[in-house]
Formats: structure tokens, sequence, C-alpha cells
């Protein structure tokens, strides 16, 4: 049912988006990053079940709990990174968006240095 | 609670917007543009109030 809710919002969003972009068009980048927050705080409590479900499988099959909070933790900068450039780009601004991509490659590359490191290990020990 | 913050942004705007036609109509600029960027700070301190919501609820979730 919720799915008719965000799709409800996100029509009355765009509606006011469309009527506004005439009059101030400083305005629209307000009413979709509102829009975005109150889809994004519909869904949050499925988001975390589902998490809580990823970790008690990861720590059922024995993964190191080390990497899947990395995992987690590249995920949230993923949807924050996204959310932040979808917006530069609906607002016409696509340099501070790219520059915004390129800084959650980094920051996501720099977390998953441990995991790298882990698995050079493991594929050296099977290596002969 | 959260889509009437929608509702009061776009009341906001449309107030904002007639006021400017208004103020501009009547021959007074400055305070046109004064009533715009109030209006816009406004919307801007509700927005980054929420924003900020946001970035602690993912923070909370995704233990950043």
């Amino acid at each position: 049912m919720e799915i008719v809710q965000i799709i409800g919002i996100a029509f009355v969003a765009t509606f006011i988006v469309v009527l506004l972009r005439q009059y101030k068009p400083e305005y629209t980048i307000h009413i979709s990053i509102i829009a975005g927050i109150i889809i994004f705080g519909l869904v949050v409590f499925k988001l975390s079940a589902i998490i809580e479900l990823l970790q008690t499988l990861s720590n059922k099959l024995g993964v190191n709990a080390k990497f899947f909070a990395i995992l987690i933790k590249i995920t949230g900068i993923a949807y924050l990174s996204e959310f932040a450039v979808n917006i530069c780009k609906d607002s016409g601004e696509s340099a501070i968006a790219a520059k915004v991509e390129l800084g959650s490659k980094i920051l996501i590359v720099s977390m998953s240095i441990p995991i790298l490191g882990a698995l050079l290990d493991t594929m050296a020990s099977i290596l002969p | 609670m959260e889509v009437q913050l929608l509702f009061k942004i776009a009341a906001i705007g449309i107030l904002v917007a007639v006021l400017h036609q208004v103020l501009v109509k009547a021959g007074r600029e400055d305070q046109a543009m004064m009533t715009t960027l109030t209006g816009l700070v406004i919307v801007l301190a509700m927005v980054v109030k929420e924003i900020s919501n946001l970035f602690n609820t993912v923070k909370t979730l995704f233990n950043l």
C-alpha cells in the first residue's frame, strides 16, 4: 500500500514544481529535496528490517562482521551521494554533481581497502 | 506531518511570487527583492532542518 502513497507524493511534488517553475524557480529545488526526504522516510523502517535480516544471515554464514559493516557503510554512502547527485543534476549543476560523484567513489574505494587486502590474502593462501 | 511541509513550502513560494509581482508593479523593486530573499531564507531553514533529520536517520541506519 505504501507504493500508492509514494506515487501520490511524487505526483503532488512534481505538480507543485511545475507550477512554481514559471514564477519562482528557486523554490523548485527545495520541493524536490523535501519530496525525496518524505519518500525515504516512508520506506526507512523496511530498509532497517532488511539490514537486520542481512546482519543475522551474515553472522550465521560466518561472514566477518567487519566486512559486512563496511558493506553497509558503502551502501549508505552510495545512497546519500546518489541523492545529492540527482538533486544537483535536476537544478542544472552537472559539474557539482560530477564532483560529488567523484568524492563518493573515492570514499567507497578507500573504505573497501581492508576487504581487498583480505581477498588477496585468501587468494595467496589458496594458490600453491 | 511530512506532506504538510510540502504544501507549506508551495504556499510560501506562491505567496512570495505574488508579493514580488505586486511590489514590482508598485515600483518598489528593492522591497520585492527583500521579500523574495526572506521567503527563500524561511524555506531554506525548513529544508535544512529536514536534511539534518535525513542525515541522522541514514547515519543510524547504515551506522556510518
